[in-house]
């Protein structure tokens, strides 16, 4: 995405101050030494400092009240450059002015000084933890700045805390949220949040690449797509777009089409027969082997593969892949979700239990898993552990917030 | 890497407990409400009423120790850097033993930007015994591994990075670090241009695998073949194949890969020294001595080029050219327990008893060394204020 196709969706959802966040207490002690600020006196690391001294300083320049009038004047008459440095000074009287804080900021972002913008976010936010606008704008100046892991952590924040007012900066949120997912090797995750982005109306344009790396299993962002896989990460993009909007022909052709023209390239042939299991399972093994041929580590392949050996009875296969994929990703739910249903098809229910609780335990959301274990749990005659694997169902079925 | 807010906290009370046992004592009555009334902000979470009354604190009483340390400590768990790496510095001119704030001002400075200061802290951390809690240990050695990978410091980045990998397991960011300095890229993760990321990404994971204990070459090497299969001629990355190859001592891969880069990379200095290495090895002396000696003329001041070609002419029988480029790599690199192995040998062989005696001396106390968290070349300073042979 361009640069700016990004400021476009992250700034048009900026909104005047008042309407984002909610405006917090100054602290009395700096209001009360205008003109020497904490924060001055920190950067200085000056050794002493009396207040009569900072009285008198404040006397030689404007007042708070004359600088931040003046600033929000300039901001309104988009004088941007002008209101930034009166907001600066303004600041120094009182670092800890939220609304200025807030305004400098956005200024600094809108002008692409994402740095200086993510400082006195960093302020401003811990003065109001609870304020998602500031997380979010903290985490998408992260994301400019490269600090992609504070970037996630802290757009995760603005999720928690909501941006509400502002479908825009929502969107930007959950769209920056997941194409870092996916550079953290957390794909699955990334495709639900794009999943949820396109259900709820984004373009799909937009969400193509980002849907076709984490679909390939490539942890990469947008900008960072090789050239000669860029359509590659398209077609694969378009394809779980159309599966998602439940357009199967569209999505087998597009599957295919990427298939053939990508033959050797790793996450390929997964895709393709990942579809298929659900419509023509024996082509879809197939394809999943291929896959393996090519990637002989990959865990998802091995995962597909061996839930379809058992639910075809071939449990010998399915239990020795199932195993090779708990060797591999140990703390992966999936191994031993495959591996206690290879196990409890071949008739070992206290060994598939122990694996299923295992899933459960290391990814407690995951629905299908604890579905799993309520089968396996009546089956085994355990009613109560049963009952309650369907009590915690019906908790985690509370609504989500939305993108 | 980040430490998650809640440990950072833990780390850091840990932290304070070794380094400022004891707080200054108050006298002025309002100064004893401020410190009373601060400490009670900051264990009930309210940070930010915390960092007002520290600041008040401090301003009351510039020499207050635990106070610049606790305000540096705040600002650096709200990932304000600027302000905790001012406090933080305050706080080093106040205490006579920093202990961990070394690191803390360090891992500041590494986000300010300030990366001389940076790497000056976190020697000046590990020279004291990198003092602080294992998470504490993590990221300082993480973010000093690409400080070392910025400075081309290849091996002891990759060090460092190999005992986080054994220690902790898999992370994005190590991954992305490992690639780094496998592919000899001398960047920060948040400083190399995009069209290098699958790269990075492919042979940080290939490393990853190859370095845990077991190792997992098989897995390392599906990583490696991805990489081959789409930068087969990008600089690096068959000099990285020849490294792992090296591990498994695959001596003929390795061979082929050393050649393959020297063909893209005329000038790779290093993929010649290992090649020469294994020439060495094998017995190939004419052609270990073209390779040391053309590497030693490209890289004159890497003691490792000094190293090989004195080894070289040393086999060759050439024994005082070889002592003395042996005695020259030592200069550049004294922490090298193999390079004093070596001039042991050399020593022997001349005759010059003593001397041999004492470079063994020396092996023997850098091969004691080998758990410590210091890159290898950060020892000199340790040995330099001790006799041979003597423990730490």
């Amino acid at each position: 995405m361009t640069r700016a196709a990004t400021l476009s969706i992250a700034l048009v959802a900026l909104g005047p101050w008042s309407s984002v966040a909610p405006c917090g207490q100054l602290a009395a002690t700096t209001a009360a030494a205008p003109a020497a600020s904490p924060k001055k006196a920190i950067f200085e690391i000056s050794a002493s400092r009396a207040p009569t001294q900072s009285g008198s300083a404040a006397a030689a320049g404007p007042t708070f009240d004359e600088l931040s009038r003046t600033a929000d004047r300039a901001r309104q008459a988009n004088r941007d450059d002008e209101a930034i440095r009166l907001y600066e000074d303004a600041l120094k009287l009182k670092p800890d002015w939220d609304e200025g804080l807030w305004n400098l900021s956005s200024l600094l972002y809108e002008k692409e000084r994402y740095a200086e913008a993510r400082d006195r976010l960093r302020v401003f936010v811990a003065d109001q933890p609870k304020a998602g606008m500031g997380w979010a704008l903290l985490g998408l100046s992260e994301f400019q700045t490269r600090d992609y892991a504070r970037a996630l952590d802290h757009l995760r924040q603005a999720m928690t805390f909501g941006v509400s007012g502002s479908q825009g900066m929502a969107r930007s949120v959950f769209y920056y949220a997941a194409v870092l997912l996916t550079r953290f090797e957390l794909y699955d995750q990334s495709q639900s949040l794009l999943f949820e982005m396109a259900r709820s109306g984004q373009a799909e344009s937009f969400l193509v690449e980002s849907l076709g790396l984490a679909a390939l299993r490539m942890p990469l962002l947008p900008a960072e797509i090789p050239p000669d896989r860029r359509e590659m990460i398209q077609l694969a993009g378009r394809a779980a777009l159309a599966l998602n909007s439940q357009h199967q022909d569209d999505a087998e052709k597009l599957f295919r089409q990427m298939s053939s023209s990508y033959p050797n390239e790793p996450g390929v042939h997964f895709l393709l027969g990942a579809f298929l299991m659900n419509v023509r399972p024996e082509e879809g093994v197939r394809e999943m082997q291929q896959e393996l041929e090519i990637s002989p580590f990959n865990v998802p392949a091995k995962v597909r593969l061996a839930e379809e050996y058992v639910k075809e009875g071939k449990l010998d296969l399915a239990l020795s892949l199932a195993e090779e994929a708990v060797k591999l990703e140990p703390k992966d739910a999936s191994t031993h979700m495959a591996h206690g249903e290879a196990l409890i098809g071949r008739g070992d229910s206290t060994g598939g239990i122990g694996e299923l609780e295992k899933a459960r335990d290391l990814a407690p959301e995951n629905v299908m898993i604890r579905w799993a274990l309520v089968r396996a749990y009546s089956a085994a005659g355990r009613t109560e552990d049963a009952r309650q694997e369907k009590a915690a169902i019906e908790k985690l079925a509370q609504p989500q917030s939305q993108p | 890497m980040i430490l998650p807010m809640r440990r950072r906290l833990f780390v850091l009370a840990l932290a304070l407990a070794a380094a400022c046992p004891g707080l200054c004592p108050a006298t002025q009555k309002s100064f004893d409400d401020i410190t009373h009334d601060a400490e009670a902000a900051r264990t009930a979470d309210r940070l930010a009423d915390a960092i007002r009354l520290y600041r008040q604190g401090v301003d009351l009483r510039p020499s207050w120790q635990d106070g610049w340390w606790w305000l540096g400590s705040l600002y650096y768990e709200q990932d304000r850097f600027p302000e905790s790496q001012a406090a933080l510095t305050r706080f080093l001119t106040l205490a006579p033993k920093p202990g961990p704030a070394y690191a803390f001002l360090a891992l500041s400075e590494y986000e300010t930007k300030n990366y001389a200061g940076a790497f000056e802290h976190l020697q000046k951390w590990a020279h004291a015994g990198s003092p602080g809690t294992e998470e504490l240990i993590d990221v300082a050695s993480f973010h000093w591994a690409l400080l070392l990978t910025r400075e081309s410091r290849f091996v002891q980045a990759l060090y460092l990075l190999t005992a986080k990998a054994q220690r902790r397991g898999g992370s994005a960011a190590l991954t992305e670090a490992m690639g780094l300095a496998s592919l000899r890229m001398a960047r920060l993760p948040e400083d190399y241009p995009p069209e290098w990321r699958e790269r990075v990404w492919l042979a940080g994971k290939a490393a990853f695998y190859a370095s845990l204990v077991p190792h997992q070459f098989d897995r390392a090497q599906d990583y490696e073949n991805k990489l081959l299969q789409h930068y087969d001629q990008a600089p690096d990355v068959h000099y990285f194949r020849g490294t792992l190859f090296g591990f498994q001592k695959k001596r003929e891969q390795a061979k082929n890969e050393y050649r393959q880069e020297m063909r893209i990379s005329p000038h790779h200095a290093p993929a010649m020294m290992e090649l020469a290495r294994l020439d060495l090895d094998d017995g190939q002396l004419d052609e270990a001595l073209a390779l040391a000696k053309r590497a030693d003329g490209l890289e004159p001041k890497n003691p490792s080029a000094h190293h090989i070609l004195g080894q070289a002419l040393f086999a060759g029988g050439h024994l005082q050219e070889g002592a003395r480029e042996l005695e020259t790599a030592r200069q550049m690199a004294p922490d090298s327990a193999s390079i004093h192995f070596h001039l042991m040998t050399v020593y022997q062989k001349l005759g010059r008893t003593k001397d041999a005696e004492h470079e063994k001396a020396v092996f023997e106390t850098l091969s004691g060394k080998r758990e410590v968290l210091l890159p290898p070349e950060e020892l000199q300073d340790l040995l330099r204020n001790q006799q041979p042979g003597q423990e730490r």
